[in-house]
């Protein structure tokens, strides 16, 4: 649904984006992921026919960024990182503008207007100036704005940013609809628990492509998979049991917990209780470790420098 | 170009308007004065009108104005003097189509520029030619609207409150036909145009409105002229005007719609 081959961005001589090669498939959701300036605004803004790129190519929904920009523009829905609302409109002015602007028939706008307005909660505001409404309640209006022609691509920039943890719901519900639907969903996010629950790949960027994955196979290929075991006391004799075995690597010991590296978790990890237990453990709790998507990140954008 | 989202940002731009207390007396405030004013007070001088003996080219301050206009020779001093009045302010009637359409179109761009609005539009189907379409008229459209109003009030009202007959007569002068007609909608465009390109570089509608202030100068200077009895204002000076303001017009536009493009605004315009 979205391609790009070696897209770059150049404002003068600041590169913001540089030879970006990437693949996002219809009815994906896909997070870019990257530190504020590392050009995930300026990536959406090319991929929305915003601006140009300096070089390289892209195509959203089968049409080419900057020579199907009309094409694309009718496709596409965006949530920009401010609101950009009219103040002085209502929240159903607003949208019927924008529903207008889409070529949306008068049954088809009120229709959509009334539809998304109550899933995002704003049916009982939907007559009161938006310059009234709460910094949330914006960006609510702003999210509605964006799907309201039933775009095949949307570009969420921060849709979580200014809501209470209840909005935040609504808004992370609302997103998982837009897949169930069949939408392609790229979120530029901070929010990496937000990517996490979401994301079915995410993106790590920094100006250019970090790395790409699942965030499930971004947490193996960083720190592979880890098994915790937690037991009543932990003696030398028991550690030694378990270092003794050919598949455990890297044990690590925390008080009555003890963390092992294993290839296969599923196979293995009965023979670890195995081996605690004829040594004399009484176990706890036997558990498999997740890095949060959190430490996957700041390491890869650490190790970018 | 498509015509409904046009007529979609007009009426968007519409909605504002009518709820802006600044902009309504931006579009009403000015027609008011500049119709009033003459015709009270033409009101007070309609005595000076039947009491004035007739004059002549010698006489006094007003000769100089007689040399330029042989044809009021055989009218009184007061006739002369309320005539002078009523053409001064006519020529201010140009002013409209400059202040109201440079408050429109600077409130709407850098308004749009304050609340983050281009982004998302401009993330829509509209073409950015049409955008500047549609913004252009529906600064330009108030703008003209007002002026032809405050020009009909005016003559309909100068009907009753100008005691002159051969005073009145002079109002009806294809010249301001030529004025309201032809030079208004094009000092409208230029105002728009300006408008456009300030905007681009400013944050704020009051630095659009104090930097395009300047543009009722040659209008105030051409009025002051004419009552100093320097200049004669006829149909072929407006004629001569429009077609310089015309000519200004394209080369402003020029800038603007370079100016108005979509990149820019999203990278250029801060």
């Amino acid at each position: 649904m979205i391609e790009t081959h070696h897209l770059s961005k150049t404002f003068d001589k600041f590169t913001a984006v540089e030879d970006l090669d990437l693949a996002v498939q219809s009815g994906e959701i896909f997070a870019f992921l990257g530190p504020n300036g590392a050009g995930k605004t300026t990536t959406m803004r090319m991929l929305a026919c915003l601006i140009g790129p300096t070089t390289g190519e892209a195509t959203v929904a089968g049409f080419r960024v900057g020579r199907d920009d009309d094409e694309i523009r009718a496709r596409i829905g965006i949530l920009t990182e401010t609101p950009g609302l009219y103040e002085k409109l209502n929240a159903v002015q607003n949208l019927d503008f924008f529903g207008r602007l889409h070529g949306l028939d008068a049954t088809t706008r009120n229709r959509q207007i009334t539809r998304y307005l109550d899933i995002l909660g704003l049916g009982d505001r939907r007559k009161e100036p938006v310059g009234n409404f709460s910094k949330g309640m914006k960006q609510k209006l702003s999210i509605a704005r964006a799907v309201l022609h039933e775009p095949q691509v949307v570009f969420f920039d921060e849709p979580t940013s200014a809501l209470d943890p209840e909005s935040a719901k609504v808004v992370r519900d609302f997103i998982a609809e837009l897949k169930s639907e069949g939408r392609t969903i790229f979120l530029c996010t901070h929010n990496l628990d937000e990517a996490d629950r979401l994301a079915d790949r995410v993106g790590v960027f920094k100006r250019r492509l970090i790395q790409v994955d699942t965030p499930e196979n971004l947490r193996r290929t960083l720190y592979g998979q880890r098994v915790l075991f937690r037991a009543r006391e932990l003696t030398d004799a028991q550690i030694g049991a378990l270092q003794a075995l050919p598949f455990a690597h890297d044990v690590t010991r925390n008080g009555n917990s003890i963390s092992i590296a294993l290839d296969d978790p599923e196979g293995m990890t009965p023979q670890v209780v195995n081996a605690l237990v004829a040594a004399g453990a009484a176990i706890l709790e036997v558990r498999q470790e997740r890095a949060s998507l959190e430490a996957v990140y700041l390491d890869l954008v650490g190790k970018e420098g | 170009m498509n015509f409904s989202r046009v007529a979609a940002v007009l009426r968007r731009e519409m909605q504002e308007i009518s709820k802006s207390r600044g902009l309504l007396m931006a579009i009403f405030l000015p027609p008011l004065l500049i119709t009033t004013l003459p015709l009270i007070g033409v009101g007070f001088l309609g005595r000076l009108i039947e009491s004035e003996p007739a004059m002549s080219s010698s006489s006094g301050d007003l000769g100089q104005i007689l040399q330029m206009m042989p044809e009021l020779r055989d009218w009184t001093a007061g006739e002369v003097t309320v005539f002078i009045i009523l053409q001064q302010f006519l020529t201010f009637f140009l002013m409209m189509p400059l202040v109201i359409p440079m408050s429109i179109a600077g409130q709407s761009i850098v308004g749009e520029k304050q609340n983050k609005s281009l982004e998302p539009l401009l993330a829509t189907p509209i073409r950015t030619g049409e955008l500047l379409f549609a913004k252009a008229t529906s600064a330009v459209v108030p703008a003209l609207g007002a002026t032809w109003a405050a020009y009909i009030v005016f003559l309909v009202l100068g009907r009753f409150m100008i005691p002159s007959e051969r005073v009145y007569s002079a109002l009806l002068n294809p010249k301001w036909l030529v004025a309201m007609i032809v030079l208004a909608p094009l000092l409208s465009l230029l105002s728009v145009s300006i408008a456009v390109t300030i905007s681009a570089r400013v944050n704020d509608t009051r630095a659009v409105q104090q930097i395009g202030g300047f543009i009722v100068l040659p209008i105030v200077i051409l009025g002051v002229a004419q009552t100093a009895g320097l200049i004669l204002l006829n149909t072929t000076t407006f004629l001569l005007g429009a077609v310089l303001v015309g000519a200004l017009d394209l080369l402003i536009l020029r800038l603007g719609v370079r100016l108005f493009q979509r990149e820019r605004i999203l990278t250029r315009w801060k």
